[in-house]
């Protein structure tokens, strides 16, 4: 929470860097005037190739797999540890128990207190982070690279020594709890912790990741400890370097510190995918609309949720095209139809967020309380065009520019491509996918978006949700959608899909 | 979850054979320099580039010395809404044109306004560099505001402001009320993101003028850094920017002074949806440019760079009293601000948390910081400016940074020499000096239902609110 001074044209914060010009010169350039001032853009000259850096890849004899790619440009290393289960395998009544543990691991080892960790790693410059989400549980470093063999002896002693003492416990829930409470009085977050319990039910990607206040008073010590033991384990880890390192550095490093890991005998770990679609099926039949009343809000989040895409389907490339024209950056229709155009939002997008079982699509804007009604049509409109209407290869090319330069630029630092490297292993999928990307985005076809458009993320089967000050949009939203149920904030149940405890029905009533 | 860490890559480095008197860690940080290159044209626009190949891509940045602080009367907000203007129509140019020279490529434009400047960054395929250096000149040079666009951009302004200030929790605290109970006189006392009022009454000659005024080649920086040819880069830098003419006025410069604060000031304020009650306190310290501001850094970061910082061991950690502590050294080109905060754990009072916030400056000005502890943050500090420039982008950033406020590129470099010169005893002086009774400002902030009856006016002392609080006029459509 820290104040920003200044304000941008959008919300950003990201790091920048480009892939080449894939892009031949469109309609927009023309040549160039011989005399007086120049009035059209200069064309661009040929573009330079770009490369990839290669990972390289070994497995230890305890199981864990270690995966390096080395660039040399910066004195930094940033190492990840991912380990293949996150928050979708929390206990059904202790939600945010997976992000708890993987918080709890740098508070504490049977050799360090949280403030020696904390010290230790600081003062080498660096930075240790963990946590849970979704699919994997992580921990991050990242320090300058002549620092690296003395800051992975605390990484691997976290992961591997983790105390989880009752008062770091204490400390932490303590902390979430709070954490929570701001959270759940911003409507954008609320909305979205809304959102995954309409699409997702009560199956396992249905609860917000950092728990809710029931579940996290429920929460226990053997529950932290039994969770650590059956998933932090070598088998089922992978470890990624990137950056300032060669790899036979890493490999040895990897062995000094996690060779001795031991593998337990029992089978690892396996969770069945089939849970998650049900809650994602269930909600497309009989989608749902939700407002959840925070008076004195200072704007309503509106979200257009439904079930999505797994990361393995065949169609991710084509999902991932479909999503940049609709929402994925500036110049998508959404935030051209919303912002550009209309000025009813700071910023319209969407996201596809494919995981290992079926994972959510999602588009979403802020506005003032009174726009609320006219952005959900927006975003149902939008959607709907996208499956009816074919897409113009004038407006598919940049899409795809666009896609591919941020994906580009999310390889320019060493932590985006771990990243990138982690999400490829955690998920199964060929470390080459990273240098392949560019030909999988080019290779989709204005026919195959309009295809996943119409089949795999129509409004048909979506939910609306809207967070924020009711009495300033419900008569106009109950004119569009009779079905509308009211939530006050107050009363707001994450626990269950029915989003009230028994008894709590506010008079309006859920009308499916 | 996991907070994304940014590191590292892209800039090939010329390492520096500093020979420096610390031991242990710091003496091992070698640190990269930035090997620029500098030219000023006869308008009066200075260049500075770097040349790295290492991809296939480049950085523009174009820094206008022009900020918050210049918003005409009753006009806050106008530096940036202005902003958002230069991403519309020139004499050349239709609407968003920008993105089609940037996103559509494969590439990136954004802009930020702060206090004391405002600059646009384009990162693109290499091969667009003459294509973005002509839309840079042609913006500076010309701007067309058209009435239909004017109103809808200045819409999504007005939502900026709502989503930022008035649907996060802490929003009014941190954009708003840190700047209106700070500063008396100077035009700093007014948010840059301003208030929906003042954003409604601008106009489009209001935005004519401002460009005129202050949207010229002898008020601007270009940086280019990345994938070019340096012949072929000064060339066309001539061709495009040396046309554009210097006008015969001075730029104007704000003159205000913000007077030595005599005496503590104690505000409350109150919010909708404010889930924990928040204390910042405030001191006003010395500009940028002063040779206190690199002690001043330091005490920043022992107080709050990392979990280490006393700050969070102390409020956070140990005696759980704060959700999150904070301090920051807001450096501006005048009077600047330091401030530290917290916002609360559940249960906990808002003069608890001050106590202990005051206690953690009274532990600076009594004894001079440990030898180890001085050590850390400088490496904490050293190792995120690399971070900052492993992108073209954050080294063409670094360098306007350092231009604009300093009048100076090279302390890019001489900082880091500067920062590891600094002394224990610097430290505790700066504390003694600026965190006096008399110059702070406290400000507690809750949720509005705490709010006494018959205390509707917001501030329990000092000068009367104004317009922040509670019924904010969101919506005013």
């Amino acid at each position: 929470m820290r104040a920003e001074r200044f304000f941008g044209r959008r919300m950003a914060g990201v790091v920048w860097h480009v892939v080449c010009g894939l892009i031949a010169a469109g309609l927009l350039f023309s040549a160039r005037l011989e005399t007086g001032a120049q009035t059209v853009p200069p064309a661009p000259s040929a573009p330079r190739p770009v490369s990839i850096p290669r990972p390289v890849e070994r497995r230890l004899r305890n199981g864990l797999r270690v995966i390096v790619i080395e660039d040399k440009n910066m004195p930094l290393v940033a190492a990840q540890m991912v380990i293949n289960n996150g928050s979708e395998v929390d206990p059904p009544l202790l939600s945010g128990a997976a992000d708890l543990t993987a918080s709890l691991l740098t508070k504490g080892t049977q050799t360090r207190t949280a403030p020696e960790i904390a010290r230790a790693i600081e003062a080498l410059g660096g930075t240790l982070e963990s946590g849970a989400g979704w699919d994997a549980s992580k921990v991050a470093l990242n320090v300058m690279s002549d620092k690296i063999d003395a800051a992975m002896a605390i990484m691997a002693d976290v992961i591997r020594n983790p105390s989880f003492k009752e008062d770091e416990i204490a400390r932490l829930r303590q902390q979430y709890l709070d954490n929570l409470s701001v959270a759940l009085s911003q409507p954008g977050t609320l909305a979205s912790f809304v959102a995954s319990r309409v699409v997702f039910g009560d199956s396992p990607y249905g609860h917000p990741v950092s728990g809710t206040p029931e579940s996290l008073a429920r929460i226990k010590r053997e529950d932290i400890v039994a969770l650590h033991s059956k998933y932090y384990r070598p088998d089922n880890a992978i470890l990624v370097f990137g950056g300032d390192i060669r790899p036979e550095t890493a490999f040895r490093l990897a062995e000094r510190y996690f060779g001795d890991w031991p593998r337990p005998a029992t089978p690892i770990p396996q969770v069945a995918p089939e849970k998650n679609t049900q809650g994602g099926s269930r909600a497309e039949a009989h989608p749902r609309v939700v407002v959840i009343d925070m008076p004195g809000a200072g704007q309503a989040a509106v979200v257009l949720a439904r079930a999505g895409i797994r990361r393995t389907d065949p169609d991710y490339f084509t999902g991932i095209v479909a999503n940049s024209v609709l929402g994925g950056g500036y110049s998508s229709r959404l935030n051209q139809e919303i912002r550009i155009k209309r000025g009813l939002s700071y910023g319209a997008s969407s996201a596809l967020g494919a995981r290992r079982d079926t994972g959510p699509f999602i588009a979403s804007a802020q506005t003032k309380n009174q726009s609320a009604p006219e952005v959900a049509s927006l975003l149902i409109s939008e959607l709907g065009q996208l499956a009816s209407e074919p897409i113009t290869a004038a407006e598919l090319t940049p899409r795809k520019a666009a896609l591919i330069g941020n994906f580009g630029r999310s390889l320019e630092t060493n932590g985006g491509l771990v990243a990138q490297i982690s999400q490829l292993a955690t998920y199964g999928l060929s470390l080459d996918q990273l240098n392949r990307f560019i030909e999988n985005v080019q290779a989709v076809t204005a026919d195959a978006v309009q295809r996943f458009a119409a089949t795999r993320i129509s409004p048909q089967g979506a939910n609306l949700i809207i967070a924020g000050d009711a009495k300033e949009f419900l008569a106009e939203l109950r004119k569009k959608f009779p079905n509308v149920e009211v939530i006050p904030a107050a009363r707001l149940d994450l626990n269950s899909a029915a989003l009230q405890r028994a008894g709590e029905q506010a008079p309006s009533g859920p009308g499916l | 979850m996991l907070k994304k860490s940014c590191s590292a890559l892209l800039i090939s480095l010329i390492v520096a054979g500093s020979g420096s008197i610390f031991p242990a860690l710091i003496a091992q940080v070698r640190i990269p320099q930035i090997d620029y290159k500098e030219r000023t044209l006869a308008n009066g626009l200075k260049v500075y580039s770097v040349r790295n190949t290492s991809s296939p891509t480049v950085a523009i940045n174009v820094w206008y010395k022009v900020g918050s602080k210049d918003d005409p009367a009753n006009r806050s907000g106008f530096a940036h809404l202005f902003e958002h203007m230069m991403f519309k129509a020139t004499k050349n140019m239709k609407p968003e044109t920008f993105d089609r020279l940037t996103e559509d490529v494969g590439g990136y434009n954004n802009a930020s306004t702060w206090p004391d400047y405002t600059y646009y960054h384009e990162v693109v395929p290499s091969n667009y560099l003459e294509t973005l250096l002509w839309a840079e000149a042609d913006r500076m040079g010309s701007l067309v505001v058209e009435d239909s666009f004017f109103k809808s951009e200045r819409d999504v302004v007005e939502e900026e402001y709502r989503q930022r200030v008035l649907a996060q929790p802490y929003g009014r605290l941190f954009y708003l009320l840190l700047n209106t109970r700070s500063y008396t006189t100077h035009p700093y006392k007014r948010p840059t993101i301003g208030s929906i009022e003042d954003l409604e009454a601008a106009t489009i000659d209001d935005v004519r003028a401002f460009h005129a005024t202050y949207y010229r080649p002898d008020n601007a920086v270009l940086i280019v850094v990345g994938d070019f040819d340096q012949k072929q880069l000064d060339a066309w830098v001539d061709k495009y920017f040396a046309g554009i003419p210097r006008p015969d006025k001075p730029v104007p410069r704000v003159q205000s002074k913000e007077p030595e604060r005599r005496a503590e000031q104690r505000f409350t304020e109150y919010g909708p949806n404010v889930p924990l009650p928040a204390v910042a306190i405030t001191y006003l310290v010395p500009p940028a440019a002063s040779s206190d501001a690199m002690p001043l850094q330091i005490a920043e970061a022992i107080l709050s760079a990392g979990e280490s910082s006393r700050l969070y061991q102390s409020l956070v950690y140990e005696q759980q009293i704060a959700q999150e502590a904070f301090a920051s050294y807001d450096r501006r080109e005048d009077e600047s601000l330091f401030y530290l905060g917290a916002i609360l754990a559940s249960g906990k009072r808002p003069d608890e948390a001050e106590r202990a916030l005051l206690a953690e400056v009274t532990r600076m000005q009594q004894q001079p910081v440990a030898a180890a502890e001085l050590d850390k943050v400088k490496n904490q500090l050293i190792t995120s400016a690399l971070r900052e420039r492993e992108t073209n982008n954050g080294k063409a950033e670094a360098i306007g940074y350092a231009v604009t406020m300093y009048g100076d590129a090279a302390r890019v470099n001489t900082d880091l020499d500067r920062l590891r010169a600094v002394t224990a005893a610097d430290v505790q002086r700066v504390m003694q000096k600026y965190f006096t009774a008399a110059n702070r400002v406290v400000i507690s902030y809750q949720q509005e239902t705490r709010q006494p009856a018959g205390d509707k006016a917001g501030a329990r002392s000092g000068p009367q609110p104004d317009s922040v609080g509670a019924a904010r006029k969101g919506g005013t459509r």
